[in-house]
C-alpha cells in the first residue's frame, strides 16, 4: 500500500477550478515535488491531502485512511508545515512545540522529552526559551517544521519549507530534509524552485493551472528535453515574428517564451552556427543558451517561464507572515 | 473492545481540552500588559463608577429651612424608596454586583478576539490540522473565557468588598457558589455566541463593530447598572427578555439578598438562553471550522 494515493482531486472555488484532477502516488521513504509556479493549486493540493480542505470531487488515502471519510485518521499520521507561518509569535519556541505534542494525545511527560528532541533535532533548542516573534525567518521556518514532527508522523507535507530564506538557510532546509527521508519518512514538498526540486526529490510532478502536466524523475522530465535551448530576444519586439518565421525556415522547432524567440537546438552545439546565421539580419538585446533543466521542462510544457506568474493578490497579512521571515 | 475504544478517545478528548484551555490560561497570564489591563478595569469601574454615583450622599444632604423633625421624616421615606429600588441603601453595592454580569459579557466579547487572531497568524490552519476534534477546539475558547471570568469576578468581589459592599446577612458558601454559576452559564452561552461568530469573521474590527452593536445597549437595557422599574417602559419590556437582567437579579438575590419574585424561574430562563446560544455558538463554530 502507498502512504499517500490522490484520485482525482478536484478543488472548486465558485467558478474557478484551483486544483484540476490531480492523481498521484507516493511511496513509502520518497520524496515527491509538486513544481509550479504561483497559483498552480500545490497549496490546494495540499490542503486537500491535509484534510483542511474538502475536495469538491476526488479522494486521496493517506496510510490507506481516506481523507474525505476518515479525516481524523488522516490527521493522526501526518504532518504538516504551511506555506503561511502558523507558530505562535507570543509564545516561545517551546511552548509552541509542547503544546502541539500535548495536541497529538502526549502526556505532559512525554510532551516534554519529544519537545526537546525535535527541538534539538531542528537546531532550535537554544532558542527555544525565546518568544517567537524574536525568531529569524530561517528559524522559524525550521520551527514550523519542527512543531509538524512532534507525533512522529510518518506522511510529511512540506508546503514551500524555504519559501523566502536566503541561499544558505534554504541550504541547511535541505540537509533536514534529507535526513527525514533517510529515517523513512514519505515527503510530498512544493516549491518553485526547480534546483530544489531537483536536488531533493525521487519523483517531481509539474503542476500548471490545476494539472500535473508532467511527472517522473528529474533525470527523466530532463531528458524530455532533447538538447539545449536558444533564447534570443530582438531589441524591437515588433520583429519577433520575423525571427521566428527566418529560424522556421531552416527547419528549427522554435517557439515564443514571452519577449523571446525559444530555439531548440541538438546538444552537440553543431546547430548553433545556423541559428546565428539566421539571427544575423536583426538587431537583438540578447542571446542565451540553456542547458536542459526542469526550467526547460517547465517553460516547454507550459510555454510560461516559472518566476513569471499568474496574478495572485497575497493578502497583505499574508504577505507580512511572508516577508517578516525574510527581513530578519 | 468497542467500549475500551471509547474511553480511550475520552480521554485522549479530555486531555486534549486540558491542554487548549491551559494554552487560553497561558497566553492571559503571560502577555503582562493585557492582564494587567484586565485586572485593573474592574478596580477601576467600582472607584469611578459605583462611588461617584453614591445616592446615599444625596439622602445626607443639610435640609436647611425645613423643621428637623420634617427633614427626618422625608429622608426616612427617601430612604426607604431607595432600598425598594435597589434593595440596599447603597447605590455602589447594587451596581458593584450588577458589574459581575457587565464583565462577563465583556470578557466573552474579548475572548472571542482571539479566535479571529488566531486564524489570522496562522495557528488555526496548525489547530485545525490536528487531530484534536474541533468541539474540543471551541470548548476550550469557552471554558478559557469562564477561567477569565471567575478570576476577575472574585477580584471584582473583593475590591468591591474593600470599598464598601454590603453583602447581605447570613451570606453562605453555597450562596457564593451558585452566584459564580450564574456566571458561568451565563458566560458559557454569551462567549459561545461570540466564539462562533468569531470563527466566521476574518477582521477583528468586525467582532468590535459587534461589541457596540450587541454589548452596550445589552448591558443598557438589562438591570445590571439600573432597577428596571425605573426605566421607562418601552426598556422595561426589553429588560424583561435580556438574559442579562436575569443574571444581574439572580447575583444580588444571592450576594446582597434583594429579593426576586421567583428565583427558580429566573435560573430556567437564564439557562435556556446560555443554552440556546451555546447551541448556535457551537453549530456557527463548526461552520467557520470547515475549511481555512
Ligand atoms: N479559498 C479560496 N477561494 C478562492 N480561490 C482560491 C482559494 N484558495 C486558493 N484559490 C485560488 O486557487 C488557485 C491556486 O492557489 P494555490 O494557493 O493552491 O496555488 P499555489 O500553487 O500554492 O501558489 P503559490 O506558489 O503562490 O503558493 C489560485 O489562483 C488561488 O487564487
Ligand atoms: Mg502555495
Amino acid at each position: 500500500m502507498k502512504p499517500v494515493r490522490a484520485e482525482g482531486l478536484t478543488k472548486v472555488y465558485g467558478e474557478f477550478t484551483a486544483v484540476d484532477g490531480v492523481s498521484l502516488e507516493i511511496g513509502r521513504g520518497e520524496v515527491y515535488s509538486l513544481l509550479g509556479p504561483n497559483g498552480a493549486g500545490k497549496t490546494t493540493t495540499i490542503k486537500m491531502l491535509s484534510t483542511l480542505a474538502k475536495p469538491t470531487r476526488g479522494d486521496a488515502f493517506i496510510e490507506g485512511y481516506s481523507v474525505v471519510r476518515e479525516s481524523r485518521e488522516v490527521r493522526r499520521v501526518i504532518g504538516l508545515a504551511p506555506q503561511d507561518l502558523t507558530a505562535d509569535d507570543e509564545m516561545t519556541g517551546w511552548d509552541n512545540v509542547y503544546l502541539q505534542a500535548r495536541l497529538y494525545g502526549l502526556s505532559p511527560w512525554d510532551a516534554r522529552r519529544r519537545a526537546r528532541e525535535v527541538l534539538e533535532m531542528m537546531d532550535l533548542y537554544q532558542v527555544a526559551h525565546r518568544k517567537v516573534a524574536t525568531y529569524s525567518g530561517g528559524m522559524r521556518k525550521r520551527l514550523e517544521i519542527a512543531m509538524s514532527l512532534v507525533h512522529e508522523p510518518t506522511v510529511l507535507f512540506l508546503d514551500e519549507p524555504t519559501l523566502g530564506l536566503d541561499v544558505q538557510s534554504r541550504r541547511k532546509l535541505w540537509g533536514y530534509i534529507q535526513g527525514f527521508k533517510r529515517s523513512g519518512m514519505t515527503i510530498l514538498l512544493t516549491t518553485h524552485y526547480m534546483e530544489e526540486a531537483d536536488f531533493l526529490s525521487d519523483r517531481v510532478g509539474i503542476m500548471h493551472k490545476g494539472r500535473i502536466v508532467a511527472e517522473g524523475t528529474p533525470e527523466e522530465l530532463k531528458s524530455m528535453v532533447k538538447g539545449e535551448t536558444a533564447y534570443i530576444e530582438p531589441l524591437d519586439p515588433l520583429n519577433l515574428e520575423e525571427v521566428k518565421k527566418a529560424l522556421e525556415a531552416r527547419g528549427f522547432k522554435v517557439w515564443l517564451v514571452g519577449p523571446r524567440v525559444a530555439v531548440e537546438m541538438d546538444s552537440s552545439g553543431e546547430d548553433l552556427p545556423e541559428v546565428m546565421k539566421a539571427i544575423e539580419p536583426f538587431k537583438l538585446k540578447s542571446v542565451t543558451v540553456s542547458k536542459p533543466t526542469l526550467e526547460e521542462v517547465f517553460v516547454r510544457l507550459t510555454g510560461q517561464k516559472l518566476d513569471e506568474s499568474e496574478e495572485e493578490p497575497l493578502d497583505s497579512f499574508a504577505f507580512r507572515r511572508i516577508v517578516r521571515g525574510v527581513r530578519r | 473492545m468497542a467500549k475500551a475504544e471509547v474511553l480511550s478517545r475520552l480521554y485522549y478528548d479530555v486531555d486534549v481540552l486540558v491542554a487548549l484551555t491551559w494554552r487560553e490560561v497561558l497566553k492571559w497570564v503571560r502577555r503582562r500588559a493585557v492582564l494587567l489591563v484586565s485586572i485593573s478595569t474592574p478596580v477601576f469601574w467600582i472607584v469611578l463608577f459605583g462611588k461617584s454615583f453614591n445616592i446615599t450622599s444625596i439622602l445626607s444632604l443639610p435640609a436647611e429651612g425645613i423643621e428637623p423633625g420634617l427633614a427626618e421624616a422625608i429622608r426616612r421615606v427617601l430612604a426607604a424608596r431607595v432600598v425598594e429600588l435597589f434593595g440596599t441603601i447603597d447605590y455602589f453595592t447594587y451596581v458593584a454586583t450588577g458589574m459581575l454580569v457587565v464583565f462577563t459579557l465583556f470578557q466573552s466579547m474579548f475572548g472571542a478576539v482571539g479566535v479571529v487572531f488566531e486564524r489570522r497568524i496562522g495557528y488555526l490552519t496548525r489547530l485545525l490540522a490536528s487531530p484534536a476534534p474541533r468541539s474540543v477546539i471551541f470548548l476550550s475558547k469557552v471554558l478559557g473565557t469562564l477561567f477569565r471570568v471567575t478570576v476577575l469576578s472574585a477580584l471584582l468581589v473583593a475590591v468591591a468588598y474593600l470599598f464598601g459592599l454590603e453583602v447581605k446577612e447570613g451570606l453562605t458558601v453555597s450562596d457564593v457558589i451558585l452566584a459564580w454559576l450564574v456566571l458561568m452559564v451565563l458566560g458559557m452561552g454569551l462567549s459561545s455566541l461570540f466564539t462562533g461568530i468569531a470563527f466566521n469573521v476574518n477582521h477583528q474590527e468586525v467582532l468590535f463593530a459587534l461589541a457596540n452593536l450587541i454589548n452596550l445597549p445589552l448591558m443598557f437595557s438589562s438591570s445590571a447598572l439600573f432597577p428596571r422599574e425605573q426605566m421607562p417602559e418601552w426598556l422595561q419590556v426589553v429588560a424583561r427578555v435580556n438574559p442579562l437582567t436575569y443574571a444581574a437579579d439572580l447575583e444580588r438575590y444571592l450576594i446582597i439578598g434583594r429579593p426576586v419574585e421567583d428565583p427558580l424561574a429566573y435560573w430556567a430562563y437564564l439557562l435556556a438562553v446560555s443554552i440556546t446560544l451555546t447551541i448556535i455558538g457551537y453549530i456557527l463554530s463548526l461552520r467557520g471550522m470547515r475549511e481555512v
